[in-house]
């Protein structure tokens, strides 16, 4: 795959979702594309974070040949951001979800792509970034909420935060619409260690902050409602074996 | 194991590829004895799809023999013998037991990819690009078949290879196409494209009780295909203006049902075609809707539009006479599952043989070379099947 051609595509998808992007109006039009790349490039590098970590830099590459939002663009000059926040729908009960939330190897499967999670005592977590990353990337969570089946609430644990991802770590359940299951809602709040816009380490991280809280969330409905998280791990391909190729 | 694999434009090659193995315990590993080139692959092969990387193993029609299956597999043993549908669906998500298994929620691991260009994701696929799941595809030796309860049709009757290899995808596709068209006993039912899923749309809207099907095409084998195994009558469009045929086939009317068969490779003999290419030469990339726009304008009013064909970006459609005369317009990838029992039941009992699409019967290190026959409309090439 060339960069050209993903450039391309990334702009003709950017063009069909919003037509009147190309009408003649050339702001709204370079906006639009601009969206529609970051969009394709954030997606890539979601997955590509661990991948590259691991040692294969073509997703991450592929991703990184577009400009796309990362943590660096997300946060301010003080080092803040909104908390990113996503939903999705699971046909099973919260009570069920909340139990699949907190039980430390279903976690582990949630978050695959890209971190690492191990219990480490009661309510507590130690969550590691993939790979390489993990030596700079690893902190503790504690459980701050439990409300079976309402609230599940983390934060990073204070005395242990200087290489920690995110801060807090929150699901609420709700019943969705038209008696569809559960609507879960995973709220984050990215605190990167340096973490103002233009620290250098936030901007070797390359974490698309939205792209990775969508894709925990998929990873969650998947295994609530099929028992395994999709995957193309092994895959054959002339690169070799395996999706980190 | 040997795969056909993907790098870049025009250019596939047989490649030495790891063998793929169980990865979860819904997993089966399927040793391919028949595999198929499809239509769609062509979109992939001249880089218009978007998430391919070079070595991508190809191919989304298969079937074969189940060498391994995963602790989990319930319906299918080692040695039975399998047909394998392209789309990946996991049986268990709302739109799986809705029955809109190309719609599976779970099946695309790269699904935020897919949700952030088209707003939500569809059903992973065998071999069709990362952005639809990056699944290995199945002109290989050996081919991973996840959530392997769901997707395999297990075939115990001794009818060949080539009889029911086309469940894979075509004879659904063109099946659901004709079902989609809303086909009613007086209607006349009109198909742009006579490839394989224009030949099965023929015959299954012969099937659904048509009163008449045109068959719309430029390659004179097909359209005589069309003809002899779909009892269907002709336009050559490189011959006569589509829109003046038809209107004197259906006295003014236009045909109720119209099919498109062909998607976005459509060649476009008119202005609109020249100004198609002209746009993605400037690298827009946009779909060419030739024949969507003649199908919109052809169609009765009130009539129903059917879109097996495969779009990939933006159609630049005449949304105003479509919504003027009031037509509808079904679309979407194949619910595979939903088709494959009883369109095997209907090879079983000889209503139909798929057999007769096929026109190259080759070796797997013959792919390469049938992917440029075909994409060239050579040498009378319908449909490839290979052998690894
Ligand atoms: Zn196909
Ligand atoms: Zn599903």
């Amino acid at each position: 795959m060339s960069e050209h051609s993903f450039e391309s595509a990334a702009e003709a998808v950017s063009n069909s979702m919003y037509p009147g992007a190309s009408a003649g109006a050339e702001p709204n039009r370079s906006r639009w594309k601009r969206v529609g790349t970051v969009a394709l490039g954030g997606a890539l590098v979601a997955f590509g974070l661990r991948r590259r970590s691991l040692g294969g830099t073509v997703i991450a590459l592929v991703g990184g040949a577009l400009s796309y939002r990362t943590l660096s663009d997300y946060l301010t000059d003080a080092g803040e951001m909104e908390p990113v926040e996503r939903s999705i729908t699971i046909d099973k009960p919260a009570d069920e979800l909340s139990d699949l939330a907190r039980d430390p190897e279903s976690l582990e499967r949630i978050v695959g792509h890209f971190a690492d999670v191990s219990a480490v005592g009661d309510d507590r977590y130690r969550w590691s970034a993939g790979g390489p990353l993990a030596r700079e990337l690893s902190w503790e969570m504690e459980s701050t909420a439990d409300e079976s089946g309402e609230r599940l609430r983390w934060e990073t644990v204070d005395d242990d935060s200087m290489g920690a991802l995110f801060d807090a770590w929150s699901l609420s359940f709700d019943s969705a619409p038209g008696d569809r299951g559960t609507k879960v809602t995973l709220e984050v709040r990215f605190d990167p260690p340096g973490g103002t816009a233009g620290s250098a380490a936030v901007e070797r991280l390359d974490v698309v902050p939205e792209s990775l809280v969508g894709t925990a969330l998929d990873r969650f409905k998947s295994l609530a409602e099929t028992g395994t998280v999709p995957t193309t791990e092994h895959r054959p391909s002339a690169r070799g074996r395996g999706d980190l190729l | 194991m040997r795969a056909l694999t993907w790098h870049g434009e025009k250019d596939v090659r047989v490649s030495e590829v790891p063998r793929p193995e169980i990865v979860e315990p819904t997993d089966a590993i399927v040793e391919i004895t028949a595999t198929a080139i499809c239509g769609s692959d062509l979109h992939l092969y001249n880089d218009r799809m978007p998430g391919m990387r070079e070595g991508d193993v190809l191919g989304h029609e298969p079937m074969g023999e189940v060498i391994e299956v995963g602790d989990e597999v319930e319906s299918l043993e080692v040695g039975d013998r399998v047909v394998v549908p392209f789309t990946i669906s996991c049986g268990s998500c709302w739109f799986c037991e809705e029955d809109l298994y190309s719609l599976c929620d779970n099946s695309n691991p790269n699904a935020e990819m897919a949700r952030k260009m088209m707003g939500q994701s569809p059903a992973g696929l065998f071999g069709y690009s990362h952005l639809l799941g990056g699944y290995a595809g199945g002109q290989a030796e050996y081919l991973r078949v996840p959530y392997a309860d769901v997707g395999p049709i297990k075939i115990e009757s001794d009818v060949s290879d080539e009889e029911v290899l086309f469940l894979s995808d075509v004879f659904p596709t063109g099946y659901m196409a004709a079902e989609n068209a809303d086909i009613e006993p007086e209607d006349t039912v009109a198909v742009w494209g006579c490839g394989p899923v224009g030949q099965f749309a023929i015959q299954s809207a012969q099937m659904m009780g048509a009163n008449q099907v045109i068959a719309i095409d430029r390659v004179p084998e097909r359209l005589e295909m069309a003809g002899e195994h779909g009892d269907a009558e002709t336009i050559n469009y490189e011959h006569a203006d589509v829109y003046d045929r038809l209107m004197s086939m259906t006295g003014g009317r236009g045909p109720d049902r119209c099919i498109d068969a062909v998607g976005t490779e459509a060649h476009g003999t008119g202005l609109d075609g020249v100004s198609d290419r002209v746009k993605e030469g400037a690298k827009l990339q946009d779909d060419r809707p030739y024949v969507l726009r003649e199908a919109i304008k052809c169609c009765r009013k009130g009539g129903t539009l059917s879109v097996p064909g495969v779009y990939l970006g933006r159609a630049n459609v005449p949304f105003g006479p479509l919504m003027n005369k009031a037509l509808t317009v079904k679309t979407g990838q194949t619910h595979m599952q939903r088709y494959l029992d009883p369109l095997l039941g209907k090879i079983e009992e000889d209503e139909i043989d798929p057999s007769f699409i096929i026109s190259h019967q080759v070796g797997l290190e013959d792919g390469p070379e049938m992917y440029q026959t075909f994409n060239d409309k050579e040498d009378d090439c319908i449909k490839v099947v290979m052998t690894p």
